[in-house]
């Protein structure tokens, strides 16, 4: 394997690495707006300069593979190729408006960290600002994305995006020199469902997007990473939010799962999950507000019949929405809490569709987060499903049914999921639903708990491959409203007499502990950027070789 | 330091006391001298020190960091922008902004709601230098109460912030950059400032 040295930093990298990756390994800043790595190199913005021993001229390093012996100097320590990315630099920013106060990208914009630099920005333009050459500004690209064709430094990242990654295709650039402008084709409004990730890969504020437009500057954001629970492909995110609010979520780079991309639909999800129809407090079946204490003593008698027991089979249903923490309490609550029981997830058959693909790229059609989590803690052992299980009720096969639900933050309860569920909670005779929002199909419950939504608790989510990933808390729930771990440790607490720890490191242990496949995972192996923690075995996934998409 | 059982005696006192009264009082008198000096010169001469504010008011500093102003174009329109810099900025945290899309082209952004919680302003003027704009300045206006207890009632919004009839008894204060012209319909009751105010 090659042997590279820069900014004499040694590392030996496979063969056909560019130079830019190894630094990138090394941790050498090697500044750059064309290259990204989850795209084709193209060497066009020559932002990348590097001064390579033995070679004439500076040579741009994302499009250079490394040979052996190589000795690259970057522009932090050669004066060569500073003084050339300096007029890089300089060139790009010719015909650049300086509207930094009105602009999304201030505070995450490469042009601006790239002048601040002391090795090779903070240059005197030579450029009188009244010769600026003006092009068009606030476009409407669609619904996502809203062009401003002055700010752009002609990276074609957007272009190569959506010909290479979505295969849409539909934006490039047109005439030449400092007229070059970026088109949608015939002037139409994009059609992508992933257009939000072009103005991710947008170096500069070219393009932005239309959801986060003039909310918040960016560097008042505070961020949390998380899981994005819009379907079973587990897409990892970066939960942008502001007092309590979440004002975007973009995508965070994880090359087994997602690379850098996120879907439309996940992007927005946050706005179901955080939207007005949320169930605020406890409430029994005559439609009363109750206290946590009074509603926790009441389901624990519903549920468990008070010192007489329950006289028959309880129901649990899970929820494929719902952690692997939550669903480890809810197990253990069944086993604990009643001889007879009955432990499923299944609204309609999430087991078969877990792995099937929507699109080429991210999308698939199980709309959740945590299907195999549910499954790899036995929640669909039995024969069931939720026909079956409506049909058992109907018949006065249970006394009780405890269901934990969440809605599908991408598109709607399925009709036959929601009338199933409410026929489910009228036979019943004793039903305790935990749900994040009001919906009226639960209404009939005899009990409802106001349980925490998507990026109001942590915890595990098991994807598509198997892969265990983190998802962060950046929200508190609103109301009165707990992380459905919270609620069920309370209704174990009622079955023990003691508190379970739901400290998330303890019940990660606990899980690993509790789930063959998830024998061996530590807390510590999940961090949020390289999940990947149950390695799926024969699955072929997104970023594998072989794998399906273009 | 005396121990408890024994009597101090003040040897000075003691000696001044046998003197006459004139010269005891002298040292008592010149420390009055200023006092008295003033006023003879009030009660005689009528020459005051003192002003009967809130009637009489003093001249402040033309670079004064009173009341804020937001300002406007010759259109009427706010020269805010909402590009956050005064908030983000501000020590205090008294300031926040939410930003809104205009039809205008060649504004694109203005706030939607601009608002200065002057219970918490500590007057230190880093808003108004950091505006690019000269969209937020300062006026002379120091006197800030409220009758009320509600604490919104110094949350000043933008048109609190930019209708200022007070201006007109105060004048504007600190501005950094001075090299915008400042026009009467931006800022009522704007004055040319008198040589013994810019000191």
């Amino acid at each position: 394997m090659p042997l590279v040295t820069i900014d004499g930093r040694q590392i030996e990298v496979e063969q056909g690495t560019s130079v830019i990756q190894a630094a990138d390994r090394l941790g050498v800043e090697i500044p750059r707006f064309c290259y990204h790595p989850d795209l084709r190199p193209e060497g066009n913005c020559r932002m990348c300069l590097v001064e390579v021993d033995g070679y004439a001229r500076p040579v741009v390093a994302c499009a250079t593979p490394v040979a052996d012996g190589m000795v690259v100097h970057s522009p932090h320590e050669s004066a060569t190729a500073s003084q050339a990315v300096n007029g890089v630099l300089e060139f790009l920013l010719v015909n650049h408006p300086l509207d930094c106060p009105i602009c999304d990208q201030a505070g995450e914009c490469s042009l601006q960290d790239f002048y601040m630099h002391p090795d090779y920005g903070l240059h005197e333009s030579h450029v009188d600002p009244a010769e600026k050459v003006h092009k068009h500004k606030r476009v409407d690209l669609g619904p996502r994305i809203v062009l401003d064709a002055e700010r752009c430094v002609m990276c074609s990242r957007c272009v190569r995006f959506s010909a290479e990654v979505s295969g849409y295709a539909e934006v490039q650039f047109v005439r030449r020199g400092n007229r070059v402008e970026l088109v949608t084709f015939e002037d139409r409004a994009l059609e992508d469902p992933y257009a939000g990730n072009l103005a991710d890969v947008c170096p500069v504020g070219a393009l932005t997007s239309r959801d986060f437009r003039f909310k918040r500057r960016v560097w008042h954001l505070e961020s949390t990473d998380a899981i994005c629970a819009g379907c079973s492909t587990g897409c990892n995110v970066r939960i942008d939010h502001f007092k309590g609010k979440i004002e975007r979520v973009v995508p965070r780079r994880n090359p087994s799962v997602n690379r850098s991309w996120i879907c439309d639909e996940g992007r927005l999800s946050h706005e179901k999950a955080q939207g007005q129809d949320r169930l605020l407090h406890p409430r029994g079946a005559d439609g009363g507000e109750l206290s946590w204490s009074e509603a926790i003593a009441r389901a624990d008698a519903l549920l468990r019949g008070g010192r007489a027991g329950v006289p028959g089979r309880a129901l649990l249903l899970g929820s494929a929405s719902a952690t692997n923490e939550s669903l480890l309490l809810l197990r253990r609550f069944g086993e604990l809490a009643f001889t007879q029981r009955t432990m499923d997830f299944r609204l309609g058959n999430e087991p078969e569709l877990v792995d099937a693909r929507e699109d080429h790229l991210l999308r698939r059609r199980d709309k959740h987060p945590n299907t195999m989590g549910a499954i790899h803690l036995g929640f669909a052992a039995q024969e069931g499903g939720l026909p079956l299980h409506v049909r058992a009720a109907e018949h006065d096969a249970y006394a009780a049914l405890l269901l934990v639900y969440h809605p599908p933050l991408v598109g709607d309860e399925s009709p036959e999921a929601a009338g199933a569920l409410e026929r489910l909670i009228r036979a019943v005779p004793a039903s305790v639903v935990l749900t994040s929002h009001r919906l009226p199909f639960l209404e009939a419950a005899t009990l409802l708990l106001p349980v925490a939504a998507w990026a109001e608790e942590e915890g595990t989510y098991t994807n598509y491959q198997g892969a265990v990933q983190f998802t962060g808390q950046a929200l508190r729930a609103p109301g009165a409203a707990r992380s459905a771990v919270a609620i069920l440790a309370d209704l174990l607490e009622r079955v023990t007499l003691r508190r379970p720890d739901t400290s998330p490191k303890t019940l990660f242990v606990e899980l690993a502990q509790a789930v063959p496949a998830y024998q061996g995972l530590s807390f510590a192996t999940l961090s949020s950027r390289s999940a990947i923690a149950y390695p799926p075995e024969g699955r072929m996934h997104y970023g594998q070789e072989g794998f399906a998409g273009r | 330091m005396a121990r408890k059982d024994s009597r101090v005696v003040d040897v000075r006192a003691a000696a001044d006391a046998k003197g006459g009264v004139l010269r005891d009082a002298a040292g008592t008198l010149a420390g009055m001298e200023v006092t008295l000096r003033n006023m003879v010169r009030a009660t005689v001469g009528r020459e005051h020190v003192t002003i009967q504010y809130p009637e009489q008011r003093k001249p402040y500093s033309r670079r004064f960091r009173g009341v804020h102003v937001l300002t406007r174009r010759a259109d009427g329109t706010l020269k805010c922008t909402a590009c956050y810099l005064c908030e983000t900025v501000c020590p205090a945290q008294c300031i926040s902004i939410d930003a809104q899309e205009v039809e205008d082209p060649g504004i694109e952004k203005a706030p939607s709601r601009y608002e200065i919680d002057l219970t918490r302003c500590i007057f230190c003027g880093f808003c108004v230098e950091a505006c690019p704009e000269e969209a937020l300045i300062m006026s002379r206006e120091y006197d800030l109460v409220s009758d009320s207890r509600d604490p919104q009632a110094l949350r000043y919004g933008i048109e609190r912030l930019t209708q200022r009839p007070e201006i007109a008894a105060y004048g504007a204060g600190f501005r950094p950059h001075m090299e915008y012209p400042l026009v009467e319909s931006q800022i009522p009751g704007q004055e040319e400032p008198s040589p013994e105010e810019t000191r």
